[in-house]
């Protein structure tokens, strides 16, 4: 398993569009994506959208970010990617 | 069991059903297997019943077909209930977008009387008080 933490960085937060994105990388690895908020209070499936828009992740949120499976380590990094760049937004 | 898929199509007044469409579209990506009628308030019963066959039969995979509407009671939703088939056609009526994502996202495998309780359900549980959900504490 490989987990860490990455700060949710744009300005609208994991919105719907953004958690899309995100469903639509996790899609593309066999791992098994968990997000969860640093305070305890969220846990997300970086499969379910849904599941995702629950974290209530807003602007500097920090998630941890658990990945287990046998492609764990490029999931890892393609999931802290798509985060850190804030989806590509500003 | 059902290798193919389920096929849904939202049915509302209005334009309501094409914009839901649209922005479960434009978060998840192309969607193949929903379609959209809107019925004009001034439309027809027949047109509207042909309408939604026609939207029925484009989607239809021979896995059965899930009818969203948008109003128990309402034209949309008594129109479709003439297409009530048991396996074949199901209705879940107050279509939002959490369940229209949901049906986007169900697993292939799942029948037509799974994924309509799984949208039915999805639907009830994505109403929240916002206030209670991000400040717990402050909410009474």
């Amino acid at each position: 398993m490989v987990e860490g933490t990455v700060k949710v960085v744009n300005f609208l937060g994991l919105h719907a569009r953004a958690a899309g994105q995100l469903v639509r990388l996790a899609g593309n690895f066999r791992s098994r994506i968990i997000l969860e908020r640093e305070d305890g209070r969220a846990e997300a499936d970086g499969r379910s959208m849904l599941s995702l828009l629950m974290l209530a992740a807003s602007k500097d949120t920090v998630l941890k970010i658990s990945v287990e499976g046998d492609d764990e380590t490029e999931a890892f990094e393609a999931v802290v990617s798509l985060l850190e760049n804030g989806f590509g937004e500003k | 069991m059902a290798e193919n898929r389920v096929g849904a199509v939202i049915v509302s007044h209005g334009q309501l059903a094409n914009e839901l469409l649209v922005a479960a579209e434009t978060v998840i990506g192309d969607l193949k297997n929903i379609a959209a009628v809107s019925i004009g308030w001034h439309d027809d019963v027949e047109a509207a019943k042909e309408a939604i066959d026609r939207a029925i039969k484009s989607v239809s995979q021979g896995a059965g077909v899930l009818l969203v509407t948008d109003m128990f009671g309402g034209t949309p939703t008594n129109i479709s209930a003439m297409f009530l088939a048991d396996g074949e056609v199901e209705i879940v009526t107050g279509v939002n977008l959490p369940m229209v994502v949901k049906i986007a996202t169900h697993s292939e495998g799942s029948t037509l009387g799974e994924l309509a309780r799984e949208v039915e359900e999805q639907g009830k549980q994505s109403i929240y008080r916002t206030a209670a959900l991000l400040e717990p504490a402050k909410a009474k």
